[in-house]
């Protein structure tokens, strides 16, 4: 049986592709972590759920046209691809990738 | 929901915060300090703040030199947000507690927001936007004041007139205040200006120019802005249970019944979205503790509110004695 840091480390089956079209999003949950999905024009963007402030659902923010998405609860905007933000702490991504009909995404 | 149901759930809901002190305490460990404030506040509006004295000294021990606190209690940089909840609680408790440590320590936040304010008034906390952070250090001055505290009195009411000068310089004409990046919306800013800062000096003294007409489109401004449902920015409890709270104390002081109807849609909303304890960041959303603490605040002042003949309501934002 793989070690817990291996299974870490490898792509997870996240959703089918036809469950995220473009303009939706949709929260899964792998290894006990919430992780919020956006379709952005066909791109797929997967960020930690949880707002680093206060804990703030991003799977109810409001994405803009810079690949931005803003927590609901106090406004912090995080950028969707790396999570870096202008507020005093950054939000967790995930690499995402399409195979088949299957979004898979890298929790390292 | 009568009168006796929601005592009911209060007790209830209460218990539930008794058992989950293990989580909120600062007697159990270092915490999250906005969650502490927010239990504290549980506790004063309860009128069971003697039974946690302890609670409190811990809250003056992680006091940091410069008389502010932290986001997380065994942190050292203070952060005005933060510090302003918990110099608020602190100088509320020891109007019950009495105690000379907790009050050297309310003059020494006093010493923080007299040294952290900028030239224009407000206060500025990187997590949050500057008018909501400004409303906090103000309403920790209106109950220093309300609560006739002398420490640098002069300095201090010159220090809470720029801060109101700053919010109402900065109301939209539509009546909402709003921040591009943190509060497009304005409804949570608008709630939290109105009823933290604005409204309590109408109870003190009258002197701040326009802050009568400020409130009452600050209010007006709420009520447009609420779904049919009773809940405000898309189903958010935590800016729903804000803005009912704020209408709850600022349709009281401007003596506006019309608002009330608005009022209970919204509490009803908020009783309609509970969770069987506690509540959620939104409909559906496991319970956290912030939210519930904010939870049963929102039923004890709604308790208060109900009892029109009395200013009770007020008391619960400190800004009577």
């Amino acid at each position: 049986m793989p070690s817990p840091s291996l299974l870490k480390n490898a792509w997870q089956a996240a959703c089918q592709v036809d469950e995220l079209p473009p303009g939706e999003r949709k929260l899964v949950i792998l290894n006990g972590v919430e992780i919020a999905l956006f379709n952005i024009d066909g791109a797929v963007f997967a960020i930690n759920n949880r707002c680093p402030h206060r804990k703030g659902p991003l799977i109810r923010g409001y994405t803009d046209s810079e690949g931005g998405i803003k927590c609901p609860m106090h406004g912090w905007r995080f950028d969707l691809r790396t999570g870096q933000s202008r507020r005093p702490a950054q939000a967790t991504t995930y690499r995402t990738k399409i195979e088949g009909s299957m979004i898979s995404l890298a929790l390292a | 929901m009568d009168s006796q149901n929601i005592d009911i759930l209060i007790k209830d809901e209460y218990a539930f915060f008794l058992r989950e002190r293990d989580n909120w305490s600062l007697t159990a460990g270092p915490q999250d300090l906005e969650l502490v404030a927010h239990a504290l506040r549980v506790l004063l509006h309860a009128r069971t703040t003697p039974d946690f004295l302890d609670d409190y000294r811990a809250l003056v021990a992680c006091q940091n030199v410069d008389g502010g606190w932290s986001p997380f209690s065994s942190d050292t940089e203070s952060t005005v947000w933060v510090s302003a909840f918990c110099g608020l609680m602190l100088i509320r408790g020891n109007r019950f507690l009495r105690h000379t440590q907790l009050t050297q320590a309310v003059r020494q936040a006093i010493d923080y927001f007299l040294d952290t304010q900028h030239q224009d008034g407000r206060w500025v906390d990187p997590a949050w936007a500057d008018l909501d952070t400004t409303s906090h250090p103000v309403s920790f001055f209106n109950v220093v004041m309300a609560l006739g505290e002398t420490h640098r009195q002069q300095e201090v009411r010159h220090a809470w007139q720029q801060g109101m000068r700053f919010i109402i310089a900065n109301q939209s004409p539509d009546g909402g205040w709003y921040d591009e990046e943190f509060h497009p919306s304005g409804v949570e800013i608008t709630a939290h200006l109105i009823q933290d800062a604005l409204v309590a000096d109408l109870v003190i003294d009258q002197e701040v120019r326009g802050v009568r007409t400020a409130c009452a489109k600050g209010a007006a401004r709420l009520c447009d802005w609420q779904a049919q449902a009773g809940s405000w920015d898309e189903k958010n409890v935590d800016h729903t249970m804000d803005c009912t709270r704020s209408l709850m104390l600022v349709t009281h002081i401007l003596q506006d019944p019309h608002k009330r109807e608005t009022v209970l849609r919204g509490f009803s909303w908020i009783l309609d979205n509970k969770n069987d304890h506690g509540w959620g960041d939104f409909p559906g959303m496991e319970t956290n503790l912030e939210r519930t603490c904010d939870g049963i605040d929102t039923l004890l002042k709604y308790q208060a509110y109900s009892n029109s003949d009395t200013h009770d309501v007020v008391k619960l934002w400190g800004y009577l004695p």
